[in-house]
């Protein structure tokens, strides 16, 4: 298509846009309202993404030894783990080793554990073991634990199989909501788009007699819709952002290594803008198409 | 010897409205490349309906309809736009924008079928000056006689060159002074070779500037004859 005709197009849903000012102004907020709850939603499903990745990263069974273990025996056990395709990596810690990470977590506090070390060490031999698969860790355990070498097993509490199931239930609710409101959307931009149908239809009579091809009297309509739908984008992403930058900034401190983790600004930003612009313009050209179909019938 | 190209060929056709009315019943015509051609009857004989098979605003319920030999049938929808491009259409209420200017009105017609920028403004002037309103281009139609009114919406139907032009009751709210302009506008577009067809109820033109004459009664052809009569008294 030429470049001129397309000038012509978008300054012809242009014009409609500003002639039913009530009817965009309606289609925008709906178009507005679902991709404000789509652009929260987007926040919060990246974050849960990015929160299980570093969970899964933290995930491992620390198993300890049985008092008085040979150091032969220990490692034979960590090469027969090792060679578990289930087992990513194993780690020995000695129980010197174990008080020093113990004290340096403490910071401060770690004067109570002053005259433990050496023989009065109370803490195990520990072997951490990370499984290949975060999500099959409990079978892994299980196996662990049966070796009679090992005393005692710990893994976390299924941490990041919680926060998938949440994540998961509240994808469901959005979407079923989010569903529902995209439709009411599309509709009130049909109708937008159906007034302008209504008040060009004398120039969509004469296009037709004179033989304007099908798309060229469709394309104004789809510009219409798609910039309702684009001008719809517009708040929520400024508002979702600025609501995310609000949140960063209080519950990290604007820092990456606080222990609350929320993925930075940038390329966040991004992606919630670009991918809820593309929803706008898709509810937007949905909309052009269901009105186009009732009423244009070219 | 050159084969005469018919620019319409109908046989049997019908049309039968989805309300019940048969509004054609059995049509046989053939209108050839370079002819006018009145088309007379009663109110609610069929012409109406009969021209709109032409430019196929209706589809037959039956029959064949040719237009420049292809089989209307035939032609996707989608197609439908490029065979409106060979024909011209004109009616009694001028159909213009109100918005727009004589100019624009009928620059409208080529800008629709994507005509280049350039030919647009030469070609434009061009059938403003043979409709002879030249003068009266950037008038917009509230400020144009009801003759002139006509005259853009012919120049519009000829912008594109179509070859075939199809008027339903063009002088119908004119004048005889306009109605008459309107006749020797359509005569010489004839005259430079467009095939014209023309539903009417204008006695004293049928009668005068004599031509083809198909007379349509009940949705049937009563009468078809070369330099024929209007045959009515209305
Ligand atoms: N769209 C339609 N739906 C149903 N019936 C129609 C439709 N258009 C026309 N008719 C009917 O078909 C018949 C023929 O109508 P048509 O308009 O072709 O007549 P006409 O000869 O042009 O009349 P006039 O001289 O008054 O313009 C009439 O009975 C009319 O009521
Ligand atoms: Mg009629």
């Amino acid at each position: 298509m030429k470049i001129d005709t397309m000038f012509r197009h978008a300054r012809e849903a242009f014009k409609s846009l500003k002639r039913n000012t009530w009817m965009t102004f309606a289609a925008v907020s709906a178009v507005a309202v679902t991709l404000l709850i789509f652009g929260f939603f987007l926040v919060f499903a990246f974050n849960i993404n990015y929160l299980s990745k570093e969970l899964d990263q933290q995930v491992a069974i620390r198993a300890s030894i049985v008092p008085g273990a040979s150091a032969d025996d220990i490692e034979q056990l960590q090469k027969q783990i090792e060679q578990n395709p289930e087992v990513k990596s194993v780690t020995f810690i000695p129980k010197a080793q174990g008080l020093q990470q113990l004290k340096a977590q403490l910071g401060e506090d770690s004067k109570i554990l002053e005259g433990l070390e050496g023989e009065e060490n109370p803490l195990p031999d520990t072997l951490v073991i990370v499984p290949q698969n975060p999500q099959r860790i409990e079978e892994l355990a299980n196996k662990v634990k049966a070796h009679n070498l090992i005393e005692h097993e710990d893994h976390g509490d299924g941490v990041t199989d919680k926060l998938l199931d949440f994540s998961s239930l509240v994808r469901n609710v959005v979407l079923v909501f989010g569903l529902g409101l995209a439709v009411l959307a599309a509709f009130l931009i049909s109708n937008t788009i159906k007034l302008t149908i209504f008040a060009r239809r004398r120039e969509i009579e004469i296009m037709r007699l004179v033989g304007a091809s099908n798309w060229f009297i469709r394309w104004p309509f789809f510009i219409e819709g798609a910039f309702i739908g684009m001008l719809g984008a517009v708040f929520p992403v400024i508002i979702v952002l600025a609501f995310y930058k609000a949140a960063l900034n209080v519950l990290t401190d604007g820092s990456q290594y606080s222990f609350i983790k929320m993925l930075p600004m940038m390329p966040l930003s991004l992606y919630v803008a670009a991918l809820t612009t593309f929803l706008g313009v898709l509810i937007g050209i949905w909309g052009s198409v269901i009105s186009i179909r009732r009423f244009l019938r070219v | 010897m050159r084969k005469v190209i018919a620019v319409i060929e109908m046989h049997d056709v019908w049309k039968v409205y989805p309300n019940g009315v048969e509004a054609l019943r059995g049509i046989d015509v053939r209108i050839d490349q370079g002819e006018f051609c009145y088309v007379v009857g009663p109110s609610g004989a069929g012409k109406s309906t009969f021209i709109k098979l032409m430019y196929r605003e209706e589809k037959p319920s039956s029959g064949v309809i040719l237009i420049n030999g292809v089989n209307v049938k035939r032609v996707r929808d989608w197609k439908i736009p490029y065979l409106r491009r060979k024909i011209g259409v004109v009616f009694q209420d001028y159909k213009l924008l109100p918005h727009l200017t004589a100019y624009e009105n009928v620059a409208f017609a080529m800008e629709a079928i994507e005509a280049p920028r350039r030919k647009i403004r030469s070609r434009v002037q061009e059938v403003l000056e043979l409709v002879g309103l030249a003068d009266r281009m950037n008038a917009l139609p509230s400020q144009l006689s009801g003759g002139e009114q006509q005259r853009v919406s012919i120049a519009r139907a000829i912008v594109n060159n179509p070859g075939f032009l199809i008027a339903d009751e063009p002088t119908g709210n004119l004048d005889p002074e306009n109605s008459w302009d309107i006749m020797y506008l359509l005569e010489e577009i004839n005259a430079r070779g467009t095939t014209v067809v023309m539903a009417t109820h204008n006695k004293e033109i049928v009668n005068t500037m004599r031509k083809r004459v198909i007379a349509i009664e009940n949705g049937v052809i009563v009468r078809d004859e070369d330099q024929g009569e209007y045959g009515y008294e209305d």
